[in-house]
């Protein structure tokens, strides 16, 4: 027969925190905020960047020119989706094409288009050229075997339709041919055809749809720049501005500045509250562990009278307190993640910020980095405790009665 | 074997000095139930304290065993105290948390023994009569258990030295008659207890007894509970006495 085991150190630490369920509850519960709050913004955070880089991948221009009057509608067609139609208010754009630096100019058309069987809300139509595209015919190429012909789109991943099947715009047919990745920005609710269709659905629209789409001939919405290799995008912008004038240029770190800006709220305040959560934190639990610290004098100086070294006590009461950290930390972190997964579409809606799940990998370096916060509060706030405990005479707590 | 010479303890406050042990000088031979009596205040729990390494005399010297224990670092006494001492407080002492098996086995932390404390425990609550309770919490004990297994805990590491400041201070007499017998019992066994009380009834169980007032300690010959316990008036003459 195999002898009982004996007690250890994790053994009182275990039933230390198991038979205080009051307090451990509500000191597990503040590291629980303390980890949500900062795994959350860093969450989101990562989450918004990660999206911007898909997004802006999928564009592959390095400028963006739209028209003056409309340069915060071209932002929301590309951050968001949000659903608009405008034009340049002349045919300048093809100037753009021949400016020094431009090494590709791609015209596109943006459409709003009315309610679709697919969709709760209109989507953005994109109407390319696809001699001259290469947002989609980077995709394509990566996808051989697809090819855009006469009332095929492609489609963003937010719209909700198989390939191979048709969706409606303006009582005008297409065929689904492909879905796009996703992005988490205004492409994934985006669908994409070919200039020469969009011209026939307006075309048609007036008999067929409940209202009537004009597409101005010869006018486009958006000229999407790459510049050559070498030369900086930020000359190139400020040539075309010149030499074009009633446009405007975004750039891909102006899309950053935006999204920066569209998030900045947000993040300051989750930034905020991670950081005020975490400075009030440390002098609450510090009070809430000197407390347990008087509480306990005279069961630390019991175990001082039996041989407990001030090494070992100061063990034991790290031990405790990180592994309170460690049991809240887990929490916070599980409990936010789900609920930003589970809700990442409302959150993103609702923040209106491009978002797509971050990667694995940044999911665990963002949930280690509030975890170790986490445990660093909990040793932090336990020093001075620790402290007190360490430099009292046990003779006198045991006296204490 | 331990031995006491010239041991003084000195408590400092800003505007206080309280001498609580004045030179106090014995030896116990292993083996030996000592009983030191003395009222409230006369300073036998400090000199207790001051035996299990818990305080430092101001002056004089401990030994236990041949090692002097007043100038040892913490270390090395709490390695000390682990091996070769065992406390039993007067109130029990008792860990809240963990249950009366756990609460015996706790010293065995500190102490680096051979496997099977869980089987010594079991037979050390056999011993002290409270075998049934092992798996229940303090809170679930009478006084009178509550001290039984703080006896057992005490003698876990087996201690050459138990030492016991009131132990039976918060009893009634059934239960204190219960609780000595076992000091008595374990004594015979062996065990050396130093054990301090103000209770004069207890008297007669000391195989050798002390009588401490105000710091001061003597022997007091016999066991009477009659005892009159003014340390100078018995072994030295009162100053109107001398010629």
């Amino acid at each position: 027969m195999s002898k009982p085991p004996d007690f250890r150190f994790f053994n009182l630490i275990a039933r230390n925190l198991a038979n205080r369920p009051y307090r451990n509850i509500a000191t597990v519960f503040a590291f629980a905020i303390i980890a949500a709050t900062f795994f959350s913004s860093h969450y989101l955070m990562s989450g918004a960047q990660q999206s911007l880089d898909s997004g802006i991948s999928r564009m592959g221009a390095d400028i963006l020119v739209v028209p003056e009057e409309y340069s915060g509608a071209g932002q929301t067609v590309i951050l968001s989706g949000t659903p608009s139609s405008f034009f340049f208010s002349d045919s300048g754009f093809e100037k753009i094409s021949r400016i020094h630096g431009v090494a590709k100019a791609s015209p596109q058309i943006y459409i709003a288009t009315l309610f679709a069987s697919c969709c709760a809300a209109p989507v953005q139509m994109i109407a390319i050229d696809p001699e001259r595209d290469f947002t989609i015919s980077t995709w394509l190429k990566e996808n051989p075997g697809i090819i855009l012909e006469k009332d095929d789109i492609i489609i963003g991943s937010a719209i909700i339709q198989d390939v191979g099947k048709d969706l409606m715009f303006y009582g005008h047919n297409f065929h689904v041919i492909g879905i796009l990745e996703q992005t988490g920005m205004g492409v994934d609710n985006a669908v994409f055809t070919r200039f020469e269709d969009a011209y026939v659905m307006a075309d048609e629209s007036g008999e067929k749809a409940v209202k009537k789409l004009t597409i101005p001939q010869g006018k486009v919405s958006a000229v999407l720049v790459k510049v050559d290799p070498g030369t900086s995008p930020a000359v190139v912008a400020n040539e075309i501005m010149t030499q074009v004038p009633g446009t405007k240029v975004i750039m891909s770190n102006g899309l950053l500045n935006a999204v920066s800006g569209q998030l900045g709220a947000t993040t300051r305040i989750l930034y905020f509250a991670s950081l005020a959560v975490t400075i009030v934190s440390i002098p609450l639990l510090g009070l809430i562990s000197i407390m347990v610290a008087h509480e306990r004098k005279k069961e630390i100086s019991i175990l001082r009278a039996f041989g407990a070294t001030k090494s070992f006590v100061v063990r034991l009461m790290f031990a405790e307190s990180f592994s309170l950290a460690i049991i809240g930390g887990f929490i916070g972190i599980g409990a936010s993640a789900g609920i930003l997964m589970i809700y990442q579409d409302f959150i993103r809606i609702t923040l209106k910020i491009p978002f797509i799940m971050p990667s694995p990998t940044a999911i665990l370096v963002q949930g280690g980095s509030a975890l170790l916060l986490s445990i660093l509060i909990g040793g932090i706030a336990s020093i001075y405790p620790v402290f007190l405990i360490t430099r009292s005479s046990p003779y006198e707590a045991i006296r204490g009665g | 074997m331990i031995e006491v010479s010239g041991v003084t303890k000195t408590f400092r406050t800003d505007c206080l000095e309280i001498q609580a042990v004045d030179d106090v000088h014995f030896a116990v031979q292993p083996g030996k139930f000592i009983l030191i009596f003395g009222r409230s205040g006369s300073g036998k729990s400090t000199l207790l304290g001051m035996l299990a390494g818990l305080l430092r005399p101001t002056k004089g010297e401990i030994r236990i065993n041949g090692v002097d224990i007043s100038n040892l670092s913490d270390d090395k006494i709490s390695e000390l105290r682990a091996k070769e001492i065992g406390f039993v407080f007067q109130f029990s002492g008792l860990l809240p948390t963990v249950t009366v098996l756990e609460n015996i086995l706790v010293p065995t932390l500190f102490c680096k023994k051979s496997p099977g404390s869980r089987l010594r425990a079991l037979e050390l609550l056999k011993k002290v009569g409270v075998s049934d309770r092992a798996d229940a919490y303090p809170c679930t004990l009478s006084s009178g258990e509550m001290k039984r297994v703080a006896i057992a805990r005490a003698l876990i590491n087996g201690p050459s030295l138990l030492i016991a400041d009131e132990p039976t201070g918060d009893l009634d007499v059934d239960t204190e008659y219960e609780i000595m017998e076992l000091f008595r019992q374990l004594n015979r066994e062996g065990t050396t207890i130093v054990m301090v009380t103000h209770n004069p009834d207890l008297i007669p169980y000391g195989t050798q007894t002390y009588c401490m007032e105000r710091g001061k300690m003597v022997e007091k010959p016999g066991s009477s509970s009659f005892i009159k316990c003014e340390p100078g008036l018995d072994n030295h003459p009162k100053p109107k006495d001398l010629p």
